[in-house]
């Protein structure tokens, strides 16, 4: 009996040992993602489903709540917080490249420094970041005050506009497009640049045709992180933008909290995650990071 | 309880909250024994301060955990998603025990022969059976009361005096003159009582399709008007810097801090005139705490309650971090004898009693989620100006 026991277990773990050992050493990661990641998720696709303004899973299943929302203007902050998204991307390419190759190419010595000072804000919550910009920009605050006193101008505030929630955007999202984008460029070969330069390329063709295209996977990975991001922020809308504009994350944490309406605001962050994810994947396949990074 | 398919979800949350509270040490214990030396607060902000809690930590050997939110309609929540295995006490606005947690079975009552002689040492008009703090038909002590003020719009009177204020009530918000000169507090639950009034309307009764529609209305300009809409720090930074000249929701409550920081130019307004009951212009909130219905309450509960009602301990409450507000334990001498002349002027003493007899008092609003589905409508569709 002892001896039959002993060997099922054996086999048992000789069983688990055919496994592949990748999986095995994944097994812990996977348990936690699903635990702490999946779990979560399908509560809230769950809770779609379930009946307006009610707070358990014991409700019939519905569709009520996505009828609701497409019957509603919540297009309007969907359309804002992809929007703006969008702007945050576009501007953070055009101040993070040079910056970037700067990082690579030309600083040299100083680029640790300067990399630091890029750092170091993340060290500080976003908050409080923010919290720091309304001081800065407020009505004689830091910049109009000084402006003021010293020179007697006197100019309106910035604070509480659209481009005041772009500049938070912009500034808090700024490591999450920089560090992939020093990535990818310190990924172009010298070798390539050069035998583009020996061959009669133009410092702009070789931008072109060689460092954007093989810096490529640090862009695409920075433009779907900070958008990825940039979609679901609320704090620079609140904090600088004062509301004046209502992102999709806003009306679901309404949903949330005032409204008391769960099932709707699940409703709206299933779509959310659904828009997001489709413009992530078509990214993706436009530009194929695999092949980017040279694995097949 | 037992876990099946149909409490899965519920008891998950329960198990999520436990954790977020650091209770589960305190859940497994539960099972074994008596919670003689925890005790979990959910509240709003100042009864989670150390000062509150350390002296009741200290004297009662006990761990106390207390997390703070700031609307009421989500603390009811959590007690709904099943957080009454969780919570000992719930500190929430007058309506909610007697009308909402009461009635839901999320509260149980308070020993009255215990209780009832506190209010003896309260402030006139909050005296035995005090109505919020009772059951419906009277019979029940459903919770204690002490922190309250008046909370209509607050205005920074070096820009627009007290009188003018209170003489022209909410019409300031319908006048276009004001356009970008106000803010918005972020605390929607009194935005709809407050585009009610600004509309014209009693908020606190079912309103007719004329008056739903009025109220959409106005919701979409009074926030197309609005330079900002923010926390309270940010309205108080921007009444200070001159960005806005006043703003709403507000009063004492959001007004003191700043008060308390010297800018007195920073006043809660209570208007003089108003579409509510009795031609009232203004509301006011009373605090309710009252103890969960959890079914293993922890004996602490009620012992914190008898706590606060301590004068040197309800001044602490009073002047707790975040806002500065009235007690009503300010009824004995022993309690405000401890108020300086300064804590008395943050807290606008000068005007309570005048302030407290225009305003109505906070209740529930039938239609509320219809009023609120509005209004977080309107507001996106005057977005972006």
């Amino acid at each position: 009996m002892t001896a039959r026991t002993e060997g099922a277990t054996a086999g048992g773990g000789v069983g688990f040992l055919r496994v592949p050992a990748g999986f095995r050493a994944a097994l812990p990661v996977i348990l936690f993602l699903l635990v702490g990641f999946a779990a979560p998720l399908l509560a809230v696709i769950g809770f779609s489903f379930m009946p307006a303004r009610t707070f358990g899973f014991t409700g019939q299943p519905t569709l009520e709540n996505y009828i609701t929302i497409f019957e509603s203007t919540s297009y309007i902050s969907l359309l804002w917080s992809l929007g703006l998204a969008l702007a945050t991307v576009l501007i953070l390419i055009l101040i993070s490249y040079p910056v970037a190759y700067g990082l690579v190419r030309v600083f040299g010595r100083w680029s640790t420094l300067v990399t630091l000072l890029f750092v170091i804000p993340l060290f500080v919550s976003e908050n409080v970041r923010l919290y720091g910009w309304l001081l800065f920009l407020i009505k004689n605050g830091v910049l109009l005050g000084t402006l003021k006193t010293v020179f007697g101008i006197e100019a309106e505030s910035m604070l509480f506009t659209t481009g005041a929630i772009l500049l938070g955007m912009v500034y808090v999202y700024l490591p999450y497009m920089l560090f992939p984008l020093t990535l990818g460029i310190s990924m172009v070969p010298n070798d390539a640049r050069e035998a583009a330069s020996d061959l009669g390329a133009s410092r702009w063709q070789v931008f072109k045709e060689v460092e954007l295209p093989l810096s490529m996977p640090g862009l695409v990975i920075g433009c779907l992180l900070t958008f990825v991001l940039a979609v679901g922020a609320i704090a620079e809308y609140k904090v600088l933008g004062g509301q004046q504009v209502i992102p999709i994350t806003h009306d679901i944490e309404i949903a949330f909290t005032y409204a008391q309406n769960w099932p709707l605001g699940a409703a709206l962050s299933v779509l959310l995650m659904l828009i997001v994810g489709v413009l992530v994947m078509i990214a993706l396949r436009r530009f194929d990071l695999d092949k980017f990074l040279g694995r097949r | 309880m037992a876990i099946n398919r149909r409490n899965f979800m519920q008891q998950s949350a329960v198990w999520a909250a436990a954790f977020a509270a650091g209770t589960v040490p305190g859940v497994f214990r539960s099972a074994m024994a008596a919670r003689e030396n925890e005790l979990n607060i959910l509240c709003w902000e100042g009864y989670n301060s150390a000062q509150v809690l350390d002296p009741f930590r200290t004297a009662q050997n006990a761990t106390v955990k207390a997390e703070s939110l700031t609307n009421d309609p989500t603390m009811i929540n959590r007690l709904r998603a099943g957080e009454t295995n969780v919570w000992d006490l719930i500190n929430v606005n007058n309506p909610w025990a007697r009308k909402v947690m009461y009635p839901e079975g999320l509260i149980k009552p308070l020993d009255k022969a215990t209780f009832e002689p506190f209010f003896a040492n309260m402030l006139p008009g909050f005296e035995w059976p005090y109505r919020w703090c009772m059951s419906d038909d009277g019979s029940e002590l459903l919770g204690m009361i002490q922190r309250f003020g008046p909370y209509s719009y607050v205005v920074n009177t070096d820009k627009i005096s007290r009188e003018t204020a209170e003489d022209t009530g909410w019409d300031l918000f319908n006048d276009p003159a004001n356009k970008g000169k106000y803010g918005i507090l972020e605390s929607d639950d009194w935005n709809v009582f407050n585009i009610c009034v600004i509309a014209g309307f009693d908020p606190f009764r079912e309103h007719t399709d004329d008056e739903v529609a009025k109220f959409s209305e106005t919701a979409k300009k009074v926030f197309g008007g609005a330079k900002l809409v923010g926390d309270i720090a940010t309205m108080n930074q921007a009444l200070i810097a001159g960005e806005i000249d006043f703003h709403m929701t507000g009063g004492t409550y959001s007004a003191s801090p700043a008060r308390a920081d010297g800018y007195l130019n920073i006043r809660g307004i209570t208007p003089k005139k108003g579409p509510m009951a009795g031609g009232k212009g203004g509301i006011a909130w009373i605090e309710v705490t009252s103890t969960v219905n959890n079914p293993e309450l922890s004996p602490l509960a009620p012992k914190f309650l008898e706590y606060v009602q301590d004068p040197e301990v309800a001044h602490t409450v009073a002047f707790a971090e975040g806002t500065f507000n009235p007690v009503t334990q300010m009824g004995n001498s022993k309690c405000f004898d401890l108020f300086t002349k300064d804590e008395l002027d943050a807290i606008q003493w000068d005007s309570l009693n005048e302030e407290m007899a225009g305003c109505v008092e906070y209740d529930i609003v039938p239609d509320y989620d219809k009023l609120l589905d509005l209004m977080t409508a309107a507001k996106r569709e005057v977005s972006g100006g």
